[in-house]
């Protein structure tokens, strides 16, 4: 069925007056790796659990390698493998437990099940832990555990949703190496969110940003760079109450100033460099304190921002997300 | 591909993380047993010479006989024998829990009434008193007639006695089937909903439906371990009940059917657990529900308290309990010593068919739930 690991075709979703998903449309090549992008509430969590098959879209359908996950959800499922936000690796189970209990759940035939469990604690790096329970592994080795998991039974999509969220700069590279691995050496297309804009930058064939439940952007990061213009952004970071002060003296110098919670930036054109220094002059004018003025060439972070208008959003207010803020104890 | 290949795999990883956790769920599974049977057995271990006092005002052949029989057992030891004035005064200041009065025509034949006072007070004292007392007046042709002193005996109250168990019946073997019942339906409520609570809170429970499974199998996995937990501690306690004195009057036969109503137990209450928590996100509010539920369904089946005592307005609330048939029929087998067929096999389906209902509306409220997430 075509080039396509997953259709996403005219998706809609609505709970009672909200819509969270938007006549959505958007396909992901075989053999990329795709980076979603929104801020908090944008309808990024419901996108990923219709995709998940985990709740039923309002109109509109998915696909996944030409499966409609509506239809034969079984057989859809069998397509992908996931690594949820949550980290759900077993802590009472031992390593080779948490693995062989998912590929019978995968319904891998037993005779295979023992060669796909070495190979997944092989890619995770975990074949001296086999038999330690998973609750004993660092934050890393568990986000590990778990991508090696959702690969046992060789699904052609790998979703990830925020798979290195809340992972130290060293765990991250690992898992980056480890999926970058896996989509050159078995081909698995990947499908990631992740609220981290450089990683999608570095790790990613192309971006999708989605806002009030539409796609608002797609391309590869360096076409979403241009869409801003080349040039390097401007950024004047001082205290709260001056940032108005600062915007005015940004549009004063013909910018096109966006006010953040302790900054204004903006893309500082063709001549950038003297725009600073007229910058610098009127604030030393004013009597403006700042605390930090730079210059830096322009990141999916700025594209974010220019497009959606703000920051990943920093209100608490995903809608419906699914993730438990709560550990309870099991038995 | 098959709901009962999926539901195995499921019931493997909950036994594997049973195991793993084996020291602490056996501890669980004995401490609940053990307590309620020490606690509620020892109110009704039955007491060895109970002292008592006689009264004796007939001196022949026959007040002799009577008074040596009661004293052949170890149920009562004459503590005194003495004027009826003085006996009343030890009974008030309870070292006695009983008076036997012997009639002064006693021997002649003139009045075959033995008289008892029995210290309220002291109530299972005094009921082998009584027990003992009627035992003998049937050996001996005579007839005893029970008062029932209250208050501690300052002022002689005649009461008409009602015993809620014959005197032969034994009271430990009463609350154990009562525990019995009770244990199955409460372990099964706090194994099989919390585990499904828990797994929605860790998010296992979204990583099981993101797999190829049949999703009914979850449910299905979870009350098959409900079960075996709530059986596992039943069956415990049962061991702990026998040890301690309960006995099936059924024999083995009963054995083995009080294993099979304890296990439907288990599986009714395993149903009803899943179908609460099938579409809670809490915790804590099923932990509530869950409480209100089964404590409640426990008295009202006549686990510790016979039905007919509970008022009028419950009765239909009884009738409907399915706790109240499989307390029922446990009795019937430790106590009465048979259980009928036909009251065996209505047990089984009243138990069963309130299984199935459980887990059609556990499917239902499920499959709803898990596709709102």
């Amino acid at each position: 069925m075509g080039d396509h690991a997953i259709e996403i075709q005219n998706l809609v979703k609505r709970f009672d007056k909200l819509t969270a998903v938007n006549d959505l449309n958007l396909n992901i090549k075989k053999g990329e790796i795709f980076g979603l992008l929104g801020p908090n509430g944008a309808g990024k969590s419901t996108t990923i659990n219709m995709i998940l098959g985990l709740i039923d879209p309002t109109s509109g359908r998915v696909l996944v390698n030409g499966i409609d996950m509506q239809k034969e959800p079984a057989k859809a499922r069998n397509e992908m493998g996931i690594v949820t936000q949550e980290t759900v690796v077993e802590s009472e189970l031992t390593a080779e437990q948490n693995l062989m209990i998912f590929g019978k759940l995968y319904h891998i035939p037993q005779s295979e099940l023992k060669k796909d469990i070495n190979f997944a604690l092989d890619l995770a790096d975990l074949t001296n832990f086999r038999h330690a329970y998973a609750g004993t592994f660092s934050g890393g080795m568990k986000r590990r555990l778990e991508t090696a998991k959702s690969l046992m039974h060789a699904p052609k999509v790998l979703l990830l949703d925020e798979p290195t969220t809340g992972l130290d700069i060293q765990n991250r590279t690992k898992i980056w190496n480890l999926l970058r691995k896996i989509n050159r050496e078995q081909n698995i297309t990947i499908l990631l969110t992740t609220q981290y804009l450089e990683e999608s930058d570095q790790l990613c064939n192309r971006i999708g940003i989605i806002d009030h439940g539409k796609l608002i952007a797609l391309g590869t990061p360096s076409e979403l760079r241009q869409k801003i213009g080349m040039s390097n952004i401007i950024e004047v970071s001082a205290d709260k109450d001056d940032l108005q002060k600062v915007a005015t003296i940004f549009k004063r110098a013909g910018l096109e100033p966006q006010v953040l919670t302790n900054k204004v930036t903006a893309p500082g054109g063709n001549n950038a460099t003297e725009k600073i220094e007229k910058l610098i002059k009127a604030i030393t004018a004013n009597k403006i304190k700042i605390s930090n003025i730079s210059m830096h060439e322009p990141t999916i972070d700025d594209v974010f921002l220019k497009l959606t208008g703000s920051e990943v959003r920093d209100t608490e207010g995903d809608f419906r997300s699914a993730r438990g803020n709560m550990m309870v104890g099991r038995r | 591909m098959s709901l009962l290949g999926d539901t195995s795999t499921l019931f493997l990883r909950e036994m594997l993380i049973f195991k793993k956790n084996l020291r602490v769920n056996l501890i669980r599974s004995l401490i609940f047993p053990i307590i309620f049977i020490l606690l509620l057995g020892s109110f009704g271990s039955t007491p060895k010479n109970v002292p008592i006092a006689v009264v004796n005002y007939d001196n022949g052949a026959s007040a002799l006989n009577f008074t040596n029989l009661l004293q052949s057992g170890s149920s009562v030891a004459i503590v005194s024998q003495t004027t009826q004035q003085e006996a009343a005064t030890l009974l008030s200041e309870g070292k006695i829990a009983a008076i036997v009065v012997i009639p002064s025509g006693f021997s002649s034949g003139m009045d075959r009434n033995i008289y008892v006072y029995l210290d309220n007070s002291q109530p299972e004292s005094s009921e082998v008193a009584a027990s003992t007392v009627d035992s003998t007046a049937a050996q001996t042709g005579a007839t005893a007639v029970a008062s029932e002193v209250s208050g501690g005996g300052r002022s002689l109250v005649s009461v008409v006695s009602n015993y809620v168990y014959g005197a032969s019946s034994n009271y430990l073997s009463f609350v154990v089937g009562g525990i019995l019942v009770m244990v199955a339906s409460f372990g099964a409520v706090f194994t099989s909903g919390f585990t499904l609570l828990s797994d929605r809170e860790l998010g296992n429970l979204k990583a099981f439906l993101t797999t190829p499974i049949n999703k009914f199998s979850i449910l299905l996995s979870k009350i098959a371990y409900g079960t075996f937990q709530s059986i596992l501690s039943a069956y415990i306690g049962l061991a702990i009940g026998l040890l301690y004195g309960a006995t099936i009057a059924a024999g083995i036969l009963g054995f083995l059917e009080l294993i099979w109503i304890v296990f439907l137990v288990g599986l009714g209450f395993s149903a009803l657990a899943i179908a609460l928590a099938a579409r809670m996100k809490q915790l804590q509010t099923y932990a509530l529900v869950a409480q209100t539920l089964t404590l409640p369904l426990s008295f009202l089946a006549g686990a510790f308290v016979p039905v007919t005592l509970l008022p009028s307005f419950l009765q239909p609330v009884v009738a409907v309990n399915p706790l109240y048939y499989a307390v029922n029929a446990v009795r019937d087998i430790m106590i009465k010593g048979s259980l009928p067929i036909s009251l065996l096999v209505s047990t089984t389906l009243i138990l069963l068919s309130f299984t199935g209902v459980m887990i059609i509306l556990a499917f239902f409220l499920f499959n709803k739930s898990s596709k709102e997430l």
